[in-house]
């Protein structure tokens, strides 16, 4: 793999016309052998969990001999899946909910007022950004404690209704958006609210998208802090219940593909359908540079 | 309730109008919306992040008591000797420092690389880039099952694959000397298509014009990327070695999940692993904290070093 690396790096920058054919399907065989790699190990969870665990451990083909379901219906009905999965769907989509407005508001806030300190009060909320979670995991979780709200949902939720990150990605969009929209409205006497939901929001729904996306996936797929806060079975998120699986069901590997594939396949189908807001809301990080 | 309205009121009313009056009506709903957002938004901030940045330092200064937080007695450094003795302390950190070297040196060739080819490439970009990108967007903690699962030294599929080439098994994530370069391979894996994704855009952000004139000036493709590419990348590479380094530093899932708490042995002990477990295995909250603290001074010096060395002096 190493050698067709350097051969493609070997390719210059962005193919010129008279480009020879061999150079652009050499491009083609390493691309699609990396794609390969990248889906490869789904494409076998996803026969692997459909096959009995005896056939599994022991046969070397991808399709399943024996197609069964019966590792579904056991990890359906043993474990608490459904409770896991509603809880992390809770979870996901109120942090997302309450993000997007929090940080809209704020993104115009700080976009488009003037008020005393503003300059100072943006920096000092961007500058937690750069405290890593573990220094403040800690005195949080004494925090939630005292709020009583250890081992509850709300526990893992209130600590995402704020985005620091999206209140920053949304002033630098809304920095852009004319002033003369706002002073539009405002001599015809809408109030800031209306501004705020009829002008400002629809104007700003493609990075809304790619920020719901990203705040939705970032919890949907959180691990420490449910870890820390979330210790009962019907309080558990999803990928607490895949980590327990480990450990409930030892080196039953029938059992963890089933799990996998029920946590993986509906997030990577949807990806197929809106893989261009995925990747714009995972590379958000980048475009600011 | 309209503003508007009321300013005309008071406009009509006596000459000359007062203005102040008027600007202060007219300026009444954006105070309101202001201050409906900035005091719960300020609240929120204050009860979890400035609150709990300042009960860190503290907590870390004192030999905490669940039961009786208020009295828990000051230790000054205490904690941070307490660290020191901890034998795993070490192993984490050096662990820490090999993972993230590990993560560099197959993460950069290997994105550098894809982009460079989805940059070149003239069909299929968008395809391959979503391709390569899918692990990005899956869970981690299935991902761990997964490779567990893959890399089974008995019934895995991996050294079955070996086995059918005619190569040698490997022992993967069950053997001291290849968990931790495993595991990194396995992260690189995962994140891949988020590196490729920012390099790409970068490579296409830059004008074709200074490609051109490098080719006219006889630059052949290698040089084109190497003096030409490479540097007008900057902003992008600062970017990703600043992400990589804060994310590496901080990795907990993998070896929490993949490897079962940083095993074999002490193989993958990596430095978070250690803060959870000081924090909520050994309930030990002041050497946890001491330990997360010393991980904040060392991410925001790498951070800063990392962007004031690399500060590209040209624009375009």
């Amino acid at each position: 793999m190493a050698g067709t690396v350097s051969g493609a790096v070997q390719g210059g920058l962005r193919a010129p016309a008279r480009q020879s054919v061999l150079r652009q399907s050499a491009l083609h065989i390493a691309l699609a052998a990396l794609a390969l790699m990248a889906f490869f190990p789904f494409f076998w969870m996803i026969f692997a969990s459909f096959k009995p665990f005896k056939e599994l451990v022991q046969s070397r083909a991808l399709l399943p001999i024996d197609w069964t379901l019966d590792n579904y219906t056991e990890i359906l009905t043993r474990v608490h899946f459904g409770t896991a999965v509603i809880n992390s769907l809770y979870a996901a989509v109120t942090v997302t909910f309450f993000s997007l407005l929090t940080s809209s508001a704020l993104g115009y806030i700080f976009a488009k007022y003037r008020f005393w300190g503003k300059e100072y009060l943006f920096l000092l909320l961007l500058a937690t950004m750069m405290v890593p979670f573990a220094v403040v995991l800690v005195p949080l979780y004494i925090t939630v404690g005292n709020l009583s709200l250890a081992n509850k949902l709300w526990g893992f939720i209130i600590t995402g209704l704020w985005s620091t990150f999206g209140v920053f990605l949304m002033r630098q969009f809304m920095e852009v958006i004319p002033y003369e929209y706002l002073d539009a409205a405002r001599i015809d006497g809408a109030s800031e609210w209306r501004i705020f939901f009829t002008i400002i929001l629809p104007l700003s729904t493609s990075p809304l998208a790619a920020l719901g996306i990203f705040v939705f996936l970032a919890n949907w797929d959180s691990f420490l802090w449910p870890l820390v806060i979330l210790n009962t079975p019907d309080k558990q998120t999803l990928p607490l219940l895949l980590a327990g699986l480990r450990s409930i069901y030892w080196s039953r590997y029938d059992m963890w593909s089933a799990g996998s594939v029920m946590t993986t396949v509906p997030i990577i189908v949807i990806y197929a359908f809106a893989s261009k807001y995925f990747i714009r809301g995972m590379a958000l990080t980048g475009i600011k540079g | 309730m309209n503003n508007v309205a009321d300013a005309r009121v008071l406009m009509r009313r006596g000459f000359p109008p007062d203005w102040s009056q008027i600007r202060r009506i007219l300026r009444r709903s954006q105070v309101h919306f202001g201050l409906a957002v900035l005091i719960p938004t300020l609240a929120w901030y204050y009860l979890f992040l400035f609150r709990p940045i300042f009960q860190a330092f503290r907590i870390a200064m004192v030999d905490y008591r669940i039961l009786d937080p208020a009295n828990s007695p000051f230790v000054g450094l205490g904690n941070f000797d307490k660290l020191l003795l901890n034998p795993l302390f070490l192993t984490s950190i050096l662990n820490t420092f090999t993972w993230t070297l590990y993560i560099f040196l197959f993460m950069l060739p290997l994105s550098l690389g894809i982009a460079t080819a989805l940059a070149n490439i003239r069909r299929l970009r968008n395809f391959y880039q979503a391709v390569i990108f899918i692990p990005v967007v899956v869970s981690l903690v299935a991902v761990s099952l997964l490779f567990r699962m893959v890399m089974d030294p008995e019934v895995g599929q991996l050294n079955r694959l070996l086995d059918a080439v005619g190569l040698p098994p490997s022992s993967w994530l069950s053997s001291t000397s290849t968990a931790l370069v495993t595991i990194s391979g396995i992260a690189v894996w995962k994140s891949v298509g988020f590196y490729v994704v920012l390099f790409t855009a970068g490579m296409l952000n830059i004008p074709e014009e200074i490609i051109d004139a490098a080719r006219v000036d006889g630059a052949n493709e290698w040089q084109r990327f190497w003096r030409v590419t490479i540097p007008l990348l900057t902003h992008t590479i600062i970017l990703v070695l600043v992400l990589l380094t804060v994310g590496s530093l901080q990795e907990f899932t993998l070896p929490y999940v993949l490897t079962t708490e940083g095993g074999p042995g002490t193989a993958t002990y990596l430095y978070n692993l250690l803060i959870y477990q000081e924090a909520f295995t050994h309930i030990r909250f002041g050497t946890a904290t001491v330990a997360a603290l010393l991980q904040f001074a060392f991410i925001l010096a790498c951070s800063l070093v990392q962007i004031r060395i690399l500060r590209p002096t040209w624009s375009y």
